[in-house]
């Protein structure tokens, strides 16, 4: 089976509106960020990959199956959606349970799958109280369950995280990382880029309907050569070691720390910068600790997304 | 593959009932279906109470009925008094054009009315007990004029269209579209629930209708009626029922479907069936009650406080044999799921807040 | 701009006069209803009637027409203006704002309940006499054009060209025809905002507005049939108004109901709707 959820040059409209345009992706298994403001097309590409809006052009296979075909398609995928609403008058035991016998499963098998879908979420003690009495974080908790209840090989939510308490969002992390270290698909999209940061494997990002960046957060920062690498550095003799910086020709910044402890450079060549860093090292200037400023989501999405929103 | 789908329909039929008609929010499809039970209900009990006081009073004032249908108009109160006794009820009242009198006599089972103006004759209104046959046909005018046409339409608009438009506007209809199972079986499996649902109502209602319609009747009468035409009565009655529910349903769980605002369809629907009398021939068979009508045991006769104006504008049209109704129906039925069930295969989820 | 360097500064100019704020909801709710097409053509249809009937009156007030036609002047002289013709004016408009309100009235507060909107209007110096009055003002503005305005139009028609005598009259009729669907409109949208607030869902609420005149009807009829009375006409509002109405026209009426109980009736129906709307139209919901 292809292992890939391929969209080839997508693009879905909402009458006059754009949901997303000419996207042409190729995910492959482990954690995959979608990540963009809001609009941007997040929970359309969401939707598309599910099925539950079809594309006005291109084409989508999830697993080598197309959504269209969702008997097959959803014995392996489940999807976690925004929306905070419930069939009405069940319990979260219910609530799984119904949908799961849906799947094909035998009452017992139901029973304890449904169970140990509630035991991962932690919502043992709450599973036979209403839904509707339920609090944010466990509705979120239980919508989780439902979508990992029949062990999908691909997972898609949307803004899974939120509502989750710190606790809780931690053991939420840790259940993705479980599934995207068993070669499942985990796709996610979230606002809190320093989260995103942390669990993803690859990221998308999204402006205004189309794709911007793709791929490893730092392959992606890397091709964006018209904003360059900011590293910082913490030493003891922050003015010798700018001296020192400043003789190399593809840094074009620095900037002292105000305490005097340290300094910011920018530079056009990060692999060169870091090569020569290990020559400065050796002057005494007391390097304590090395780290980049912008190899991140939060960085990419100010240079990418953020640029287009302040000329807006 | 047929199994899973057979099963799948089960479970989705489950749910539904589970979500929907064992819930609060359908208690008023429960209360239209027992709407119709109250009345006859009401009407049962009130004769029985009446034929106890009219035997009451015919003991205390017994008048032989060939004396009270002896009366003609223009006899004055003292001769008819002369001729029956005193009444068991009378009343008095003044108006501009005449002070009126109204007696009122019994022979035991009929009563009667007499209405006097200055003292004269002018009114005669004999009500005659009620029989099982004067009863089966307003019974049948019940039937196919309030129940079908309104309560059962209602219901069947209120069950059929919530489900899928009343998941939509509920926000839950994209737990179904997530899950293995094929748009078409899903549309199907509702489509059984609702009729499950409606038909144990709707049919349970009928049943009780026709039984507390017969709670002021006899033993011996309610033997003769059954054994003579009444069991084919019930068992018309009961089917037409379900028919109803099985062609109302279709049209209403393809109308939630396709628009996305349903009532109008409905009142389309509605305004369509209730002129379906005043319809050509040809027209008529577009429609379910046409084919109700055909199955109902007996014709109801048009309301008698219709216009005469509207009278006229009725067209008879020769009922539809049973077989042919039925296949008719079953056939437009069957026409309706289809496109549902097509259109269920394309559904979008676009929770907008319109 | 980053929030920190917004300053902000209170409203120093002048403000509306607080009387007319409730005109605001109306403003909005027109301007999204004449999107629809169907909304406009249909109300584009209800004054086929009123046309005709002016084209009836005109005839009637000039036979000498169907005579250059070659229609026989006895047949002319069936054409007659009477107070039945205001009362079946009435009647036909009647059933038009009837569907005209089961297509406007449930969109008017269900979504804003559904949409969490209350709070927010309720949360500003704006009551909920005012929320009320500028949804109820809605179709009061809507029906008003389609019954009383063109039913008034239609009289001075008449009388202009029946001459002053006969304005002098029957200035009555005015009078009656502008109390009568006054207080037709004012059963009609309180019954349809009390079920708009009541049942969330819009397509509901329409459907319940539809149900309630019909069901109510059959209702009634059947009572009547298996009960052998009157009274269950009190359920058929058409057939209350149509009393109603009959009084006003000084028109004999075949409902079997007397005026008094019509009255009743829908002073009832209309305290039945201001107390569903007063339990509803709340800035908080109680959850259970």
């Amino acid at each position: 089976m292809n292992d890939r959820i391929v969209l080839d040059n997508v693009s879905r409209f909402y009458g006059e509106v754009l949901g997303v345009n000419r996207v042409s992706l190729s995910i492959p298994p482990g954690i995959t960020s979608l990540v963009g403001p809001n609009g941007s097309g997040k929970t359309t590409l969401m939707n598309l990959i599910t099925g539950l809006v079809r594309p006005t052009r291109g084409s989508i296979q999830v697993l080598g199956i197309s959504p269209a075909d969702p008997e097959r398609l959803f014995r392996v995928c489940a999807y976690a959606t925004q929306f905070d609403s419930f069939p009405r008058g069940m319990t979260g035991f219910q609530f799984i349970y119904s949908y799961l016998r849906l799947s094909g499963l035998s009452h017992a098998d139901c029973q304890r799958t449904t169970a140990f879908a509630i035991g991962r979420v932690n919502l043992g003690e709450a599973a036979h109280r209403k839904i509707a009495g339920y609090s944010k974080g466990m509705r979120q908790r239980i919508k989780l369950a439902q979508a990992i209840a029949h062990d999908p090989r691909v997972l898609v939510l949307d803004e899974p995280l939120n509502g989750l308490d710190p606790l809780v969002r931690a053991e939420t992390i840790a259940l993705f990382r479980e599934f995207a270290a068993e070669g499942r698909h985990v796709i996610v999209s979230s606002h809190i880029l320093h989260e995103v940061d942390t669990i993803s494997d690859q990221v998308i990002l999204l402006s205004n309907g189309y794709v911007v960046a793709e791929g490893q957060i730092r392959g992606v920062r890397e091709e964006m050569s018209e904003h360059p690498m900011q590293v910082i550095i913490r030493c003891t003799r922050a003015n010798l070691l700018a001296s020192r910086v400043f003789e190399q020709d593809h840094v074009v910044e620095v900037r002292l720390h105000a305490d005097g402890g340290g300094l910011l450079v920018k530079t056009r060549d990060a692999d060169r910068f870091y090569r020569a860093l290990n020559h400065l090292a050796l002057d005494g200037v007391g390097i304590e600790s090395v780290a980049p400023a912008d190899d991140n989501v939060n960085s990419l999405y100010e240079y990418l997304i953020g640029g287009e929103e302040s000329t807006r | 593959m047929m199994r899973q789908w057979i099963s799948q329909i089960g479970l989705v039929i489950r749910l539904e009932m589970r979500k929907t008609f064992l819930s609060r929010r359908g208690l008023w499809v429960y209360l239209l279906a027992l709407a119709p039970v109250l009345i006859f209900l009401g009407h049962s009990l009130s004769e029985i109470s009446n034929r106890k006081e009219r035997q009451a009073m015919n003991a205390a004032h017994p008048v032989s009925t060939a004396a009270l249908r002896s009366i003609t108009r223009d006899m004055t109160i003292e001769e008819v008094v002369e001729k029956l006794g005193p009444p068991f009820a009378k009343v008095e009242f003044h108006r501009p054009n005449g002070s009126f009198d109204s007696y009122q006599y019994t022979d035991g089972d009929n009563v009667f009315g007499f209405t006097f103006r200055n003292s004269r004759l002018v009114g005669i209104n004999e009500r005659d007990r009620d029989t099982i046959p004067k009863d089966s046909l307003i019974f049948a005018g019940v039937f196919q004029f309030f129940y079908l046409r309104l309560a059962i339409f209602f219901g069947c608009v209120g069950v059929f269209t919530n489900l899928f438009r009343g998941e939509m506007l509920d926000k839950s209809l994209h737990f179904y579209l997530l899950t293995p199972i094929r748009r078409e079986i899903l549309a199907i499996g509702k489509y059984l629930a609702g009729l499950v649902a409606t038909v144990v109502i709707f049919c349970t209602s009928t049943l009780l209708q026709l039984a507390a319609l017969s709670l002021h009747f006899t033993g011996s009468e309610i033997s003769e009626y059954l054994a003579g035409p009444g069991w084919g009565h019930v068992a018309s009655y009961v089917g037409v029922t379900a028919a109803a529910c099985v062609g109302y349903g279709s049209i209403f769980l393809a109308a939630g479907l396709l628009f996305k605002n349903p009532i109008i369809p409905a009142a389309t629907v509605l305004v369509w069936e209730g002129a379906n009398m005043f319809l050509p021939a040809a027209l008529k068979k577009v429609s379910v009650i046409f084919y109700l009508q055909s199955l109902s045991p007996v014709v109801a006769p048009p309301d008698a406080s219709m216009p005469g104006l509207a009278k006229l504008l009725i067209t008879a049209a020769e009922p539809v044999p049973v077989a042919w109704a039925l296949l008719g129906l079953l056939t437009l039925t069957i026409l309706v799921l289809a496109v549902a069930a097509r259109k269920a295969r394309k559904l979008e989820i676009n929770y907008s807040t319109d | 701009m980053a929030v920190y360097k917004r300053t902000y500064a209170a409203y120093e100019g002048s403000f509306t006069p607080a009387w007319s704020r409730f005109l605001i909801l109306p403003r909005y709710s027109f301007a999204r209803l004449w999107q629809s097409k169907f909304l406009v053509m249909f109300f584009m249809a209800c004054f086929f009637y009123p046309l005709g009937c002016i084209a009836y009156v005109y005839l009637a007030n000039n036979l000498s027409i169907l005579s250059s036609f070659g229609i026989p002047t006895p047949l002319g002289q069936i054409l007659k203006v009477e107070p039945s013709l205001f009362l079946y004016f009435c009647w036909v408009q009647a059933a038009f704002t009837y569907l005209l309100t089961a297509f406007v009235g449930p969109s008017l507060i269900s979504p804003d309940l559904v949409n969490g909107a209350m709070p927010l209007y309720l949360c500003r110096p704006f009551s909920r006499t005012e929320y009320i009055a500028g949804k109820m003002s809605v179709l009061v503005f809507l029906l008003s054009l389609v019954t009383w305005v063109p039913g008034l139009i239609l009289f001075v028609i008449q009388g202009s060209l029946a001459g002053w005598e006969w304005t002098r009259a029957n200035i009555w009729i005015a009078g009656s025809i502008f109390v009568g669907l006054m207080v037709w409109i004012l059963v009609l949208s309180l019954l349809a905002l009390a079920l708009s607030a009541w049942i969330k869902w819009k397509i509901a609420a329409g459907g319940l507005v539809l149900g309630v005149f019909f069901a109510g009807a059959g209702f009634g009829t059947a009572l009547n049939s298996v009960m052998r009375t009157k009274y269950g006409t009190l359920l058929n509002l058409t057939e209350v108004m149509y009393t109603v109405w009959s009084k006003l026209f000084r028109v004999t009426s075949d409902s079997g109901i007397p005026v008094e109980a019509a009255w009743t009736c829908l002073a009832v129906v209309c305290a039945i709707c201001l107390w569903l709307l007063a339990r509803r139209v709340r800035a908080f919901e109680v959850v259970k």
